[in-house]
């Protein structure tokens, strides 16, 4: 999987932080700190985070969607 | 265009509209942005609300100055209540702040809603939830807001807060109280009024020496961290801060996730095979959760006030005129969201108004989120056959903190 946070959107409201916290740190007021290439078994956590921030500004990219996608 | 009704958001406030205010709202974001006859000026289209939610121009400090009742007893008339409304005038809580004041106050609040803090209260709340349903099993119809919806969340508040178990129902009584304070009526209603100050006074009083003692003998909890932390630049937070504080964490923590867990059973009721998805599969809760904040959200609006004349949406709004920011008519702008009056938790772009915005994003979202979590999975899971007693429920008074008085379930069992 591979995750994507659009920084440019990213307010700092740290919503990800608490719905996964093994995969977003926030360190300060406002620099977000994140695992891009996370395992598989993260999936459910990393959708709450994609669901809970409140800019949309996080994507997730599932192996088998980039599969299905194909060249 | 034609000329807006300034009546439409009297009609609103209107008891007899709660149940489905919807197509108020609709006819209101005809002009997203317009004066009502009274001098109310009310944000309704998405884009307004937003634009307004990020105007320095616009004060959350909209509240009236504090004044007791007159008791006829001198020494409180002329002393005592006067003292006490100087304190509360000077020592708002942050929700009724504008910076700089508000965001040190929420920073120091944020400080001590930690992550680890906030999601330990994931496996008590979900015990707490099979508790209250297991309590269910043999009654049909049980009261959803009763029996799980109403006291879950002063349970999961007071245990984050470090309230000790024993003064735990006195909290459900201040709390059912002091949720009408936020509510507009509750400052022209003079007996509402008079209620609320008594309660106040008396969660204060409660929170003074419940603070003291968390000085004394700090324990893992979060008033003992507000009490005992030091901000670098705002240094420790004051007594009357404190209080403010605790008892303003209380009340927005409370009725609004009431109102969440039941108007998302509502919700998922009377859309049934939304209801049928969320039992096969669990891991559907964040999506619902998120679509039910923008489509049957917990607070309806909020209001502010206009520091300066502020052009929007071809109107200009005054100077010192009082604003309301209709929320829930945001989130089902059409211009914003397609095909809006649908429930669809799949929705992709779902930036709601749920927790509000900008810099008074709702600080207790995520732990909104895991109650409504582990009340909606559970009854969606473990119900036998849940169906609805009476459709639309019988609503509570309040227009901006909206929900059911009742909501009475027919069951088969429970699993």
């Amino acid at each position: 999987m591979r995750v994507v946070v659009d920084l440019n959107r990213c307010q700092a409201y740290a919503q990800c932080c608490y719905a996964a916290p093994e995969h977003f740190v926030l360190q300060g007021d406002e620099i977000l700190v994140y695992d891009p290439a996370p395992p598989a078994a993260a999936r459910a956590a990393l959708d709450r985070a994609v669901q809970a921030c409140p800019v949309r500004a996080i994507r997730v990219e599932h192996d088998e969607d980039r599969a299905g996608a194909g060249p | 265009m034609t000329d807006a009704d300034p009546t439409l958001f009297a009609q609103v406030r209107d008891p007899a509209n709660r149940a489905d205010p919807y197509p108020l709202y609709a006819r209101l974001r005809a002009h997203p942005v317009a004066r009502q006859d009274d001098g109310l000026w009310v944000a309704s289209g998405y884009a307004a609300i937003r634009a307004l939610l990020h105007d320095p121009r616009v004060s959350s400090q909209d509240l009236p100055r504090s004044e007791h009742p007159r008791t006829g007893n001198p020494v409180k008339d002329w002393v005592v209540n006067p003292l006490k409304d100087w304190i509360i005038n000077r020592h708002r809580p942050f929700i009724f702040r504008d910076p700089p004041a508000h965001d040190a106050l929420r920073r120091q609040v944020m400080g001590q809603f930690t992550v680890s803090r906030v999601r330990g209260m994931k496996r008590r709340t979900e015990a707490l939830v099979a508790e209250h349903l297991e309590a269910c099993a043999g009654c049909t119809p049980f009261n959803l807001v009763d029996d799980l919806a109403y006291p879950l969340p002063v349970t999961v508040i007071c245990e984050l807060l470090g309230v000790p178990r024993e003064d735990e129902p006195r909290f459900h009584g201040w709390a059912t109280q002091l949720a009408t304070a936020l509510e507009p009526e509750s400052r022209t209603d003079p007996a509402v009024h008079a209620r609320n100050v008594a309660t106040f006074d008396a969660i204060a009083d409660y929170m003074r020496d419940l603070i003291r003692a968390k000085r004394r003998r700090p324990a893992d909890d979060l008033l003992s961290g507000l009490a005992t932390a030091t901000d670098p630049e705002a240094g420790r937070m004051s007594d009357p801060d404190l209080v403010a504080t605790a008892v303003l964490l209380l009340i927005a923590g409370h009725e609004t996730t009431v109102n969440l867990i039941t108007n998302g059973m509502l919700t998922l009721l009377r859309c049934p095979d939304e209801l049928a998805r969320l039992r096969a599969d669990p891991e559907r809760a964040p999506r619902v959760i998120e679509e039910l904040l923008r489509y049957e959200p917990p607070v309806h609006f909020r209001t502010r006030l206009a520091l300066a004349p502020i052009p929007i949406g071809g109107a200009v709004i005054p100077e010192g005129a009082p604003l309301v920011l209709l929320f829930a008519a945001g989130s089902r702008d059409p211009a914003r969201f397609p095909l809006p009056d649908r429930f669809d938790p799949d929705r992709e772009d779902n930036q709601h108004f749920g927790f509000g915005g900008a810099l008074h994003y709702c600080v207790g979202a995520p732990l909104a989120r895991i109650e409504a979590e582990a009340a909606l999975t559970a009854l969606a899971t473990r119900l036998r056959a849940p169906r609805l007693a009476e459709d639309p429920p019988p609503y509570r008074p309040g227009a901006s903190l909206r929900g059911p008085q009742r909501l009475l379930l027919h069951i088969d069992g429970v699993d």
